[in-house]
Parts: C-alpha cells; sequence; structure tokens
C-alpha cells in the first residue's frame, strides 16, 4: 500500500482588520495590537454595539484590478479576491490551461446577504409600510437588477475566484457560520488526499459589518457592549469577558500534494495534517460547559493527523470572548490534553482581529503555519485575570519563542458545528516522508 | 486498497408531488406535473407565475415541535422532514437506544450529518421592514428601535446550517458534518462528502440531506428577468424549451459502511458508488457550450466508482428546461457515451428546480426507477432539440440497461456534479 497523500501549505494570503497582507497581520497578531474602533462604515451612534473590527484602508479597485468583476461583488467578496491573488502570488504557482482542471477551489463564505443599500431601496419602493407588496416589486430598483442578484447569491464568491483564476476541478462553498473556513480546509485537504485534484485553493471571507448584521448579533447579545474601549473589548479566556468583537475579512491559503510541491521547489509554511468535525448537538449558539462536541472534533483532527496530544506545541483557540464559548473550550482542550495540557501552549488571536465568522478559520490557520514558520506564538492580548475556569497555559504579553511541531486551531459555529485542524512542522513530515520512501 | 461498500439504507422527500420518495415517484409514472400558478402570493398581475408549490403546506406536518417553528424558516421544516423521515427510515435512533450508554455515545459520534442547504432567502432579510419604515433613513434611529422591532432570534433564524444543527440537537447525531452552500450542486456534493466520510474513516453512517425554497417574489423576479423561467411548462430537450420553474422541498438519504447496516439488520435500498464534481470557471451565470464541465463530471464519477460509461444503465438528467443547460448537457453526454447512451430521462418537469435540494431528492427517485426496472418518460417532451441529437430521452417510459443510474446537476459558478448508485 502506498503512503496517504500529503498535503502542503504553499501561499497565504491575508485581509484582517489588523494587516491587508501577511506580514502586517502578522506583525500585529504576534503582538497583539488590536483592530477594534468605532464602527466607521455606517453610523452605528444608535446601535446598542457600536464598535468593530474592520478592515481599514483596503482600496478595493486598485486591489481588484477589474473594474467589470467589482460590479458583482459585494464588500466580503472584495476582501476574498484579493486574499486569494496574495495567496497564489506567495506560492509562485497558479492555474494553467494545462492544469485547470486538476486545480480545486474550497471556501466558507458568509451567509446569503443583501448590500444594505440594496434592502433599503427595495423597502422604499415595495414595502414603505414595512410590509412588502410584491406586485411593487416588478419595478423596484434593485429586485430587478441582476447584479443587485449576483451580488447575493451564496455562490458568487466562489464563481468569482474559479472565473479570475481559471479554476476548473472541484468547487465547492460551505456555511456552518464560525466553524466554515475552518471546514473549507478541511475538504480542500480531504481533495488532495482523495487525489480528486492536486491542488487547492482554499479560504474563507465574510463581512458583517453592516446595519443589517451588527443587528443581529446584537439581538442576541453576543457582542462585547464595552464601546469605549474598542481595544480591550476582545479578551477571550479573561475573567470580565462579555462577548465578541465583530471583525471582518478573508484568508485564503494554496494548497500542493506534498512530493509535487517539494518537486517544484516550493517554499512550504506546514502540512495541512488532519481535520476534524463534529456537532455539539446541545444547543444553536452554545457547546456544553464540559467540552462535549469540540472533544470529538480535536480528538479525530489528531487521528486525521497521526498524531497524539504531546506532539501539539500551539493551539491557536476559538477563543471567542463570550462567556460559555470560552469555558467549553477550556474544558475540551482539558479533557483532549491531559497531562500534556501544562506544556502546551495556548492563545486566541481573535483578541486581536476579533472575530470573522466565516472566514475565522482559514484566517487562524495561516496564523498557525506563520507560528511553525517562525517558531513564534502570538499573544492572547487583553488577557488580564484569567477566568479560574479556563486555566490554560496561555501564551500573555509577548510572543512566545519556541519551535513549533505542531500547531492546532479550533473554529466552533453556531448551529452547533465544530471544525479542528492541525499543521505540522515542514521538518517534521519531510523526515516522516523519508521514512515512507525508505 | 479496495473502497469500502456504502450502502443506502433509508431515503426520505416533500415536495410539490408528494410528501414520501414513492408517492413522487408515483406522480412523476403517472406523467403527472405538479407544478402550477403559485399561491403563497397574488401573482395575477405578474409576469412569471408558475412553480411546483408543496400542497396544502403545514408546519406541524414538518416538524411536530412547534417551539421550533420560531426558529427556523420554510426551507428548514422541509430539510427536517426529509431527513426526519431517513433517519425513522432506517431505524437509527431506535437501534441506538438499545445499546448500552457508551456505545450509544459512539454511535451518535460515528454518525455524521452532511447538508445542502439553500443558504438563505430575501425574505429573511424582509424582517427589518418595518424598523427601516420606522427610521426614516436615519441610521441612529435604526439602531435605537432595533430590539422593539425585530426578532431577537432573527439571526439564528436565517441560519444557512440551521437543519444540520437541528438534527443534531433532535436525534443526538454528533458526527462529522458540513453544509454545502453551492447552489444547485449543493445537494450533490453533501452526498459526495458524506460518502468521503465514510471510505476515510470519519463516520460509520451518515444522513445527507439536501433543502431548499427558492419560491419567494423577489427570487422569482431575478430568475424571470434572467430569461431562466419557462411562461408555463418545462420541457427538458424539447424544441420549444423556455426555461425552468422552481419547485420547493427537500430529499434526504441514509449512506452507510456494509458493517453499519448488517449490525442492525438494516434493509438495503442500493448502494452508492461515486461521485465527481467539477467547475467550468465560467462566472456565476454563464456555462460552457459545449458541456466539458459535465462530461468531466462524469468522467470523474466514473473512475471514482471504477466502472465504464458502459455499465450506466439509465441517466437523470439536470434537464432543467433552460436552453443553453439543455444543449450543453446533451453534448455533455454525446461526449462521454458517444453513440451508446442509456436511457435518459429527466425528473424536473413533473415538480419544478429544487435547487439545493435537486440532486438529493432525484437520487431517491432514481433508486425507485432502477428498482422498478422502468426509465420514466418525461411527459412534457412533444419533439427533441436537434441541439439535443443523439440523447436517448423519450415521453414514454423505457428500459434501463443495467441497475445504475448517473445523475447529473449544474449550479450556478458554472459547477457540475454527477453522481452514481446501484439499486439492490
Amino acid at each position: 500500500m502506498t503512503a496517504r497523500k500529503r498535503v502542503a501549505i504553499t501561499g497565504l494570503g491575508l485581509v484582517t482588520p489588523v494587516g491587508n497582507d501577511v506580514a502586517t497581520t502578522w506583525e500585529a497578531v504576534l503582538h497583539g495590537r488590536s483592530g477594534g474602533a468605532p464602527i466607521s462604515v455606517f453610523d452605528a451612534s444608535g446601535f446598542p454595539v457600536h464598535i468593530a473590527a474592520e478592515v481599514k484602508g483596503f482600496d478595493g479597485p486598485t486591489r481588484i484590478g477589474d473594474r467589470k468583476l467589482l460590479k458583482l461583488t459585494n464588500r466580503s467578496h472584495r476582501f476574498a479576491l484579493a486574499a486569494a491573488e496574495q495567496a497564489l502570488q506567495d506560492a509562485g504557482i497558479r492555474p494553467t490551461d494545462a492544469d485547470a482542471t486538476r486545480w480545486g477551489c474550497s471556501v466558507g463564505a458568509g451567509m446569503m446577504g443583501v448590500d444594505f443599500a440594496d434592502l433599503s431601496g427595495t423597502q422604499a419602493h415595495s414595502a414603505a409600510d414595512g410590509e412588502l407588496h410584491p406586485d411593487l416589486l416588478l419595478t423596484d430598483g434593485p429586485a430587478n437588477d441582476p447584479l443587485a442578484f449576483c451580488r447575493s447569491n451564496c455562490a458568487a464568491g466562489l464563481s468569482l475566484i474559479t472565473r479570475r483564476h481559471g479554476i476548473r476541478g472541484y468547487a465547492s462553498a460551505v456555511h456552518t457560520a464560525c466553524a466554515s473556513g475552518g471546514q473549507a480546509l478541511g475538504t480542500a485537504m480531504k481533495l488532495i488526499r482523495r487525489g480528486a485534484v492536486d491542488r487547492v485553493l482554499a479560504g474563507g471571507f465574510d463581512s458583517m459589518i453592516s446595519p443589517v448584521g451588527i443587528s443581529g448579533f446584537c439581538l442576541l447579545s453576543a457582542l462585547s457592549p464595552d464601546n469605549d474601549t474598542p481595544q480591550r473589548a476582545s479578551r477571550p479566556f479573561d475573567v470580565t469577558r462579555n462577548g465578541f468583537l465583530l471583525g471582518e475579512g478573508a484568508g485564503f491559503l494554496v494548497l500542493e500534494e506534498w512530493r509535487a510541491a517539494r518537486k517544484r521547489g516550493a517554499r512550504i509554511y506546514a502540512e495541512l495534517a488532519g481535520d476534524g468535525n463534529s456537532l455539539s448537538s446541545y444547543r444553536i449558539t452554545d457547546s456544553p460547559p464540559d467540552g462535549d462536541g469540540p472533544i470529538q472534533a480535536m480528538r479525530q483532527a489528531l487521528w486525521s493527523a497521526g498524531a497524539t496530544p504531546a506532539d501539539i506545541d500551539y493551539l491557536n483557540a476559538h477563543g471567542t470572548s463570550t462567556g460559555m464559548n470560552d469555558r467549553s473550550e477550556s474544558a475540551a482542550v482539558k479533557v483532549v490534553f491531559g497531562p500534556d495540557v501544562s506544556r502546551l501552549s495556548v492563545s486566541s488571536t481573535k483578541s486581536t482581529m476579533g472575530h470573522l465568522i466565516a472566514a475565522a478559520g482559514a484566517v487562524e490557520v495561516a496564523v498557525c503555519a506563520l507560528a511553525i514558520r517562525d517558531g513564534r506564538m502570538p499573544i492572547n492580548a487583553n488577557l488580564r485575570e484569567v477566568d479560574p475556569d479556563c486555566e490554560l497555559n496561555f501564551v500573555r504579553d509577548a510572543p512566545r519563542s519556541q519551535r513549533v511541531r505542531m500547531a492546532m486551531s479550533n473554529s466552533f459555529g453556531f448551529g452547533g458545528s465544530n471544525s479542528c485542524i492541525v499543521l505540522r512542522n515542514p521538518e517534521e513530515t519531510d523526515a516522516a516522508v523519508e521514512g515512507e520512501s525508505a | 486498497m479496495s473502497a469500502p461498500r456504502i450502502v443506502i439504507t433509508a431515503t426520505g422527500a416533500v415536495c410539490s408531488g408528494g410528501k414520501s420518495p414513492g408517492d413522487i415517484y408515483a406522480s412523476l409514472r403517472a406523467g403527472t406535473s405538479s407544478i402550477g400558478p403559485i399561491r403563497q402570493w397574488d401573482v395575477a398581475h405578474w409576469p412569471t407565475r408558475m412553480a411546483g408549490e408543496v400542497a396544502d403546506f403545514n408546519a406541524r406536518e414538518m416538524v411536530d415541535d412547534r417551539k421550533l417553528h420560531k426558529l427556523i424558516r420554510r426551507t428548514d421544516l422541509f430539510g427536517l422532514y426529509a431527513a426526519g423521515r431517513a433517519i425513522d427510515g432506517a431505524g437509527l435512533a431506535a437501534y441506538r437506544d438499545t445499546l448500552p450508554p457508551e456505545a450509544a455515545a459512539t454511535f451518535n459520534d460515528r454518525t455524521g450529518v452532511y447538508v445542502g442547504s439553500g443558504s438563505g432567502n430575501f425574505e429573511n432579510q424582509y424582517d427589518y421592514f418595518p424598523l427601516l419604515a420606522a427610521a426614516h433613513g436615519s441610521m441612529p434611529e435604526f439602531g435605537r428601535e432595533l430590539a422593539n422591532t425585530v426578532n431577537p432570534m432573527w439571526l439564528l433564524r436565517s441560519l444557512p446550517n440551521n437543519v444540520l444543527g437541528h438534527i443534531g440537537i433532535k436525534y443526538g447525531l454528533k458526527g462529522s458534518n458540513a453544509c454545502i452552500t453551492s447552489h444547485s450542486c449543493s445537494g450533490s456534493l453533501a452526498v459526495i462528502e458524506g460518502m468521503e466520510a465514510l471510505r476515510n474513516g470519519e463516520a460509520d453512517r451518515v444522513v445527507a440531506v439536501g433543502h431548499d425554497a427558492p419560491i419567494e417574489p423577489q427570487m422569482v423576479l431575478y430568475y424571470y428577468r434572467l430569461g431562466l423561467i419557462a411562461a408555463q411548462t418545462l420541457r427538458p430537450f424539447d424544441v420549444a424549451r423556455d426555461g425552468s420553474v422552481f419547485g420547493e422541498g427537500a430529499g434526504a438519504l441514509v449512506l452507510e459502511l456494509e458493517a453499519s447496516a448488517a449490525a442492525r439488520d438494516a434493509k438495503v435500498l442500493g448502494e452508492m458508488l461515486g461521485g465527481g464534481h467539477v467547475s467550468e470557471a465560467t462566472g456565476l451565470l454563464a456555462i460552457r457550450d459545449d458541456g466539458d464541465g459535465l462530461a468531466r463530471a462524469i468522467a470523474a464519477a466514473l473512475d471514482d466508482a471504477k466502472i465504464h460509461a458502459a455499465d450506466v444503465g439509465m441517466i437523470v438528467a439536470h434537464g432543467n428546461g433552460t436552453r443553453p443547460s439543455d444543449a450543453s448537457e446533451a453534448a455533455a453526454i454525446r461526449t462521454v457515451f458517444g453513440a451508446h447512451a442509456p436511457p435518459v430521462t429527466a425528473f424536473k418537469w413533473s415538480f419544478g428546480h429544487l435547487i439545493a435540494a435537486a440532486g438529493m431528492l432525484e437520487t431517491t427517485l432514481a433508486l425507485l426507477a432502477l428498482a422498478e426496472g422502468v426509465v420514466p418518460g418525461v411527459a412534457t417532451l412533444r419533439e427533441l432539440d436537434p441541439d439535443c441529437a443523439g440523447v436517448p430521452v423519450s415521453a414514454s417510459p423505457q428500459v434501463p440497461r443495467s441497475k445504475i443510474a448517473l445523475i447529473l446537476c449544474r449550479g450556478f459558478g458554472g459547477t457540475d456534479a454527477a453522481l452514481l448508485v446501484r439499486a439492490r
């Protein structure tokens, strides 16, 4: 039997609230420089929460270049196109006519949404009294504009990326709320393992910093109401945490079959080594306090990676900064890691970037790849007093310099889907591959 | 190492044609269409009026738990209904409940849920219309009045992955999972990823569900303006075809490793042989004329199933009735099968296009057709389009040449999916 195919991460692209590229984001995340600020994309002064971690200074037209394409995009698609382009550039390889059918694309896409201007336009024309009058839709501007339709479609982001880069293999979009990005990467890993494609452009994108998006989370009281201290608002695992800070952005990775990547001399950040998924089946918004659900996802990811808890040096926690999530995750980590938990370094980079929802998992796996590359682990910002229910070995105050053999990234979503991704240091993988060949 | 066999032990479905795969299949076989004028809103003044709506829609009949109705939407009711029929039909929960606690917990952890979801409706966003009207264009006022006007559960009601989450909660299933939101290929992709979870050892059995409810004014209007909706009748491959018609509902399958099914002496309906999926890289709405993507998806499915084109006994075409899709689909069938295509049929003429649920629903019906040994006729087909020549499709029933069916699906984003099933 031939050894199972392995998957190399050879390119990264990031557009986040703390940087519009990988280098800027990584520096900010390492040192915990928060992207939190008052909301600027609309007047949020009347909302219960009027802070968020917005992507800043992002010039879509310059970054994307193609004006025709821009008309088909919403805000999150522009982040996605920019991050995907960065990842391909970084990897130094692109689909060509000769190999386009051997490239796949797997994305975690945000919820379907209508641009707020389009929604307001339709309300003013077809629902002036607050109720929709279907006959008025027939003469409604946005409701008859095919571009408005294209921007709102669930397959829009995926189709923009596959078309722009000529990707003609397996292409899918998934949405499991905050677990979407992680699940998209897991799907991509399995595509290469089973030989459906040789390379995948994979990632996640989202932007819910809009009147409707902020409203949805405000209504659930899920956001930190610390309007006066936006940079302190996200403090996962702190005893005073009181909700998450909404972020936005995109993360993309280029994934390649390991031997092919080595053969072409690609720079490999890490092996995408394991994927685990579970359902909490508890409540739509929570995992149980004992960590049931996340536990199975982490164990399955370790199994998928052929690893044990003792192999993992760094955990990029889901760590949303909500009361229940952080407690449940901490409990799960203690169960899975047992006696190894004391030497496992843990941080949630949502403390810095906020919560990027469908993009979170992909962005945070990219952070893990950078931690492996540099042997540096980013801090859990804003952690002053650890919640006694969440006692873990947190990276605090300064980045921790230590060779990372393996890293793990958790993403848990509304709806109860839990995604866990495991990465391996390329030196470890090369040694294993050599062993397999021998 | 050969791939493990994956068996199908139960199905469930709902659409305008009926509330079980058997009823829907009977309607199809009788040459009956359940497509008619839309009743969810007054279409008297609308330029487009037809759809396949679920008749006598009753939320309690779909999901008994009335408390849940406040947390989900029409599409979710369909998905939970079809999934429930499949889970009950396979006896999964009943069997699990006979096991000692530890074995029952393992059973839950080893049972996955894979969903293809329509992702969202425009109506979800209309919950903000009263607030927008009250705010008179003032964002601060919008923010201040929010909590007094909008249902606090709005976000949860709008989640594209509600069916996944609520199947888990209702039945206690905790295994691997995905919610795929890739337009009309979503259902087929849920089957493909569910199969993969079984093959690679992530799960012993999975519930696969596809659900959608696209019949709402703004969605129908967009598709109409894009030229995708038929004036009256969906006539796949017909020279006079003029578009598709929406349907709504859900389909569900229970897929298992053979050992999992054997452990409870489950009845086996058939076998899931393989699947393939590709992109045409043509953007959201365009498709290639030459059927290249669909032909490659079929080839990938045959390769995955380790069978040859000649082994295929019948084809359930996507047959959505639009001019470019049917013509390019015919081209793909010619490319793969040459002059030796097996009998071809299509199902959407009878109950409409269920978008994210299409591939799943049509797979449940393909199993029944194979079991009966009949390729159902396409009752609305009058004259084959010369552009679709070489496709052995007929208004009358045909005979499948083997127990294997190929089910095709095409979606926005230039995506094509192919599934292969074998009936017992």
